[in-house]
């Protein structure tokens, strides 16, 4: 019973950490067609900001992390002014845009290198303490992660199911040239999706750091894990990136205490492998007809 | 004149000039790193193949490369098979392990074949890199893969001991000759029925299907082509360098082998071969500035891939249309 609470503690934690890295991913696939590989990146940077912010700055943590994340915000709409908004007038926008994020992460993470240098550093945003479930001490920062992540889902729901901008980004992603017709200003919805995905990946950079450390590569198996979550659920389906997020998380804690550390990874990727042969378009994607 | 007499009159003249240039610059460096750009150039021609004339998105490249590379060291470590059997024994588990990699991607549209393909690299840096386990003891403790510090010690091609002061001139000739192979299959590849195929799956989808060119056929023949020369690369890699370690998988690696294709021109015959030498001069050219590297690069692949997509090919054929 208490192994079965820690994985539930440990699986929900980590489900709601690739939940949110994950959300801002699924949104600009949905709205762009554009897989965003600097993602990883702007994940690590927004954990450095808010470092930078609370340790050279003073700033008070909540302070530091909206800093972190509308300067996170402003690289996402850097990179659709600088690569996305060119390279839609040209062809072959999705292998073009992946290759050129490739080149735009390598960038933020080089300069993240030569800024902070190499070695780990500590998340000074942290909170103390433990509640105690039976006979299992769960760490409040793990509760305060996942309530971090609720707010931000549920945050995002209303924004998305209840203003205009949202049904803005949903009828886009749901026929962009229909949306056009029906005044939607598209580039707009571009440059607020990117931007929003910005700030959630600072955030969600922000709590992987406060329980594991800063480096300036910790972005890269996050955005995998975040990658492989979208394409189990559909590419481009927020919700279902959701359930997926937390269904993989609490799979991974189960897998780590029954086979180890080392070997999750290698199941959970083989599991992937085994729905996309069952279902290629995602657990929750419809299949796409092309008509030619 | 017709396009394959241009690509044989300019894969001669590329030969004569590789072939003279260990008698015009004998220095050691100049040769190892010639070396070094032939087995990056194979990699690179070959990955075009699958990425710019199949139009698969396929990240697993490095990962077959290393596949060949292991194979190769373990094959000679583990069962003492001598070098020049193991490099072809190598190249066809490397074809079995693309085949496999195909088969469970293949079906799948563009952007979620490279996430897959992506994974699948990390995941075998991950069970390589994590595994602690002694295998052997033979020689101290060795996990099956080598873990960390890699493999070594799994043998040689003679060449070192045949011309025991020049055997890095040798090996770049080695490396010059399956180049030269790997480029034929290239050229044969584009301008043979694959390439006729995938053009025509590319310029009418409905009518090429309806005449039964099967897509997903035709992306297996590509992959497994490629994966072969890929892995004979991998292998050769492997006996020049004598120990083959996780660091074939890094990232910094694939960033620079994919800046070769994109800077080169993507689905070109000589794209790839173009980007690989412009990419290795600029790598020695800024050697002193060497933090700097993966930063200049991904700039490089950002600029070219926003401003020329058709790469540094696509420019020259553009002012020779020009001029013409």
């Amino acid at each position: 019973m208490d192994v079965l609470i820690q994985i539930v503690a440990s699986g929900l934690t980590l489900g709601a950490m690739y939940a949110v890295a994950t959300i801002g991913l699924s949104l600009v696939y949905g709205s762009l067609n554009m897989l965003n590989m600097a993602h990883g990146a702007i994940l690590t940077l927004g954990g450095y900001i808010c470092y930078a912010a609370i340790v050279h700055a003073g700033l008070h943590p909540a302070l530091a992390l909206i800093a972190a994340a509308f300067f996170c915000a402003l690289v996402g709409l850097m990179i659709y002014f600088s690569a996305a908004l060119p390279l839609l007038r040209a062809e072959n926008f999705e292998t073009n845009i992946f290759i050129a994020t490739i080149g735009i992460g390598s960038v933020i993470e080089n300069l993240m290198l030569k800024g902070f240098g190499p070695y780990p550093i500590p998340q000074p945003l942290a909170v103390d303490g433990q509640v105690v479930i039976g006979n299992v001490h769960i760490p409040l920062q793990n509760v305060f992660i996942l309530g971090v992540a609720i707010v931000l889902m549920v945050g995002v729901a209303i924004l998305l199911q209840r203003t205009s901008a949202g049904r803005a980004i949903r009828a886009t992603s749901m026929n962009r040239e229909a949306a056009q017709l029906m005044g939607v200003r598209v580039g707009r919805v571009y440059a607020q999706v990117l931007a929003l995905s910005g700030a959630l990946a600072a955030v969600s950079g922000i709590m992987i750091s406060s329980i594991a450390t800063l480096t300036p590569v910790m972005g890269g198996d996050p955005m995998l894990k975040a990658f492989i979550v979208c394409v189990v659920a559909g590419l481009g389906n927020v919700y279902g990136a959701v359930v997926a997020a937390i269904a993989l998380g609490l799979l991974e804690a189960a897998t780590q205490y029954v086979l180890g550390v080392r070997w999750s990874f290698a199941t959970l990727l083989l599991l992937v492998i085994l729905v996309l042969i069952w279902r290629p378009y995602g657990l929750f994607g419809k299949q796409q007809v092309v008509r030619l | 004149m017709t396009s394959i007499r241009r690509d044989i009159l300019i894969g001669l003249a590329c030969l004569v000039l590789a072939i003279a240039l260990p008698f015009a610059m004998p220095g050691r460096y100049v040769i190892t790193q010639s070396t070094l750009f032939f087995i990056w150039a194979i990699v690179v021609v070959q990955w075009n193949l699958v990425l710019g004339i199949g139009g698969i998105f396929s990240l697993a490249q490095m990962a077959l490369f290393a596949t060949g590379a292991y194979a190769t060291a373990m094959l000679g470590f583990y069962w003492k098979v001598p070098m020049l059997a193991a490099i072809p024994m190598a190249g066809l588990i490397t074809v079995a392990v693309g085949m496999l990699i195909g088969l469970a991607c293949l079906r799948l549209r563009g952007p979620y074949v490279a996430l897959l393909t992506l994974a699948i690299a990390q995941v075998m840096y991950v069970l390589i890199v994590n595994d602690t386990d002694c295998f052997t003891t033979t020689g101290g403790c060795m996990p099956l893969f080598g873990g960390v510090r890699g493999i070594g010690q799994f043998g040689d091609i003679g060449l070192r001991a045949l011309f025991p002061s020049k055997w890095y001139v040798a090996h770049y000739y080695v490396g010059l000759t399956l180049l030269a192979v790997a480029v034929t299959i290239s050229i044969v590849v584009i301008r043979g029925p694959l390439g006729l195929a995938f053009r025509a799956l590319r310029d009418n989808p409905g009518y090429a299907m309806s005449r039964g060119i099967s897509r997903f056929k035709y992306q297996l023949w590509i992959f497994a082509v490629s994966a072969f020369f890929t892995g004979i690369a991998g292998g050769f890699y492997a006996i020049h360098f004598r120990v083959v370690g996780p660091t074939v998988f890094s990232f910094s690696t694939l960033l620079f082998l994919i800046a070769m294709i994109v800077i080169g021109g993507l689905g070109s015959i000589w794209g790839p071969l173009l980007g690989a030498a412009v990419l290795m001069l600029a790598d020695e050219g800024m050697r002193e500035l060497s933090d700097y590297r993966n930063i200049g690069l991904g700039l490089l692949l950002a600029v070219f891939v926003i401003a020329w997509p058709n790469g540094l090919n696509g420019w020259l054929q553009r002012s020779r249309t020009n001029r013409g």
